[in-house]
């Protein structure tokens, strides 16, 4: 026989192959009988890495969730952005925008008022929120050290004057550590 | 899909104890998941900057005020439009004053100082009390501006006091970790 394989056209004489069972006229049987030697079509997925990289991702996503979510940010407060900044920390937040000033949503004080009055200035109705916030806090923590956090939201058009007058009935209602929030320089303000 | 085939069974009538894993309906829950915590995630752009207050009459008068007052401190004035002050003092004794031109540096809305920056860590480097990574207290630098400067000009300022980073040996684990080296303190008088 020839080592190169011929035409089939050309060679009247097919190779020959295995002829025993090839004569069962239904199709499937002869299939199962004679065989053939073709590759199976079966195939086996590997489903188990694939399971331990979704677990993966799901721990990952499941250790990074938040079930707080964003902070709140008022949406007429517009954040200034800075470079040495520190991570968030939970603390009653203290919003003040161009007209009210607000403690976790709930007005506790005017703007206007303060710049208006042109001076230096405690708010009384501030300093009552976030007095009773820190004698909530004592009570839930018998014992503890209170941290005297605040977070305070200012807007970035916002004169000094009242921040220091915020500033100020902060310390004296227990909150003398003071963080302001702002956005990371670079990432969306 | 996986299953468990611990060999023969099915013999004599007993019932087989091969058995499969329904593992399509589990990737189906992983996959599910996966997409909520994706959905739901959290990737905030929001920080934050510290600043103590220092108003009239401690807030904490368990605290010792003299041994405070002993330090050597950098108070930053920002109350004209051309120049920062940058003042050393001890107790109530000006030690050095320096003047700072005042050139701010835009950066899309924001505004930055990046000469002051730099002026107060020359400062801190050639005159600050805590510079070893085991000093447990932070050198304070004083903040003090007029009451119309807008807040996005006093975060400016303050990140710029924040230039200047240190090591600090964290208490107790032995961890170097590089951190600002002055404690800002937001004057409100």
């Amino acid at each position: 026989m020839s080592e190169k394989p011929l035409h089939r056209f050309e060679q009247p004489i097919s190779v020959p192959g295995r002829r025993l069972l090839h004569g069962i006229p239904l199709g499937f049987v002869r299939k199962k009988a004679a065989g053939g030697g073709g590759r199976s079509l079966n195939q086996e997925l590997p489903l188990i890495p694939f399971i331990d990289f979704l677990l993966c991702i799901v721990l990952f996503l499941l250790a990074s969730f938040s079930a707080t979510g964003e902070m709140p940010i008022d949406q007429n407060v517009k954040l200034p952005n800075a470079e040495n900044v520190l991570d968030m920390v939970e603390a009653p937040m203290v919003a003040i925008t161009g007209t009210q000033i607000l403690v976790d949503g709930v007005p506790a004080g005017s703007t206007r008022a303060i710049e208006e009055a042109n001076r230096l200035q405690r708010i009384d109705e501030l300093f009552n929120i976030l007095k009773n916030k820190r004698e909530l806090w004592r009570q839930i923590n018998p014992g503890k050290e209170f941290p005297g956090v605040a977070v305070l939201q200012v807007d970035r058009r916002v004169p000094a004057l009242v921040v220091k007058s915020v500033f100020q009935t902060a310390a004296f209602a227990g909150y003398p550590n003071i963080s302001f929030m702002v956005g990371r320089m670079g990432g969306e303000g | 899909m996986a299953g468990i085939d611990v060999g023969g069974g099915g013999h004599g009538g007993k019932r087989s104890v091969n058995m499969e894993l329904p593992l399509i309906p589990f990737i189906d829950f992983l996959l599910c998941l996966v997409a909520f915590l994706l959905i739901t995630a959290v990737w905030s752009q929001m920080a934050r900057i510290n600043a103590d207050a220092r108003v009239p009459g401690p807030p904490r008068p368990e605290e010792e005020i003299e041994q405070k007052e002993k330090d050597k401190q950098l108070h930053v004035e920002m109350r004209g439009e051309r120049k920062f002050q940058l003042v050393w003092k001890e107790g109530s004794t000006v030690v050095n004053t320096i003047d700072v031109e005042r050139k701010p540096v835009k950066v899309n809305e924001d505004v930055t100082y990046p000469d002051l920056g730099k002026k107060i860590a020359e400062e801190w480097k050639a005159n600050g009390s805590h510079r070893a990574a085991t000093a447990k207290k932070f050198d304070q630098a004083v903040l003090h501006t007029d009451n119309t400067t807008p807040f996005a000009d006093v975060i400016a300022v303050i990140d710029a006091i924040y230039t200047p980073q240190r090591e600090y040996t964290v208490p107790g684990s032995g961890k170097t970790e590089m951190v600002p080296a002055f404690n800002v303190t937001f004057a409100v008088n």
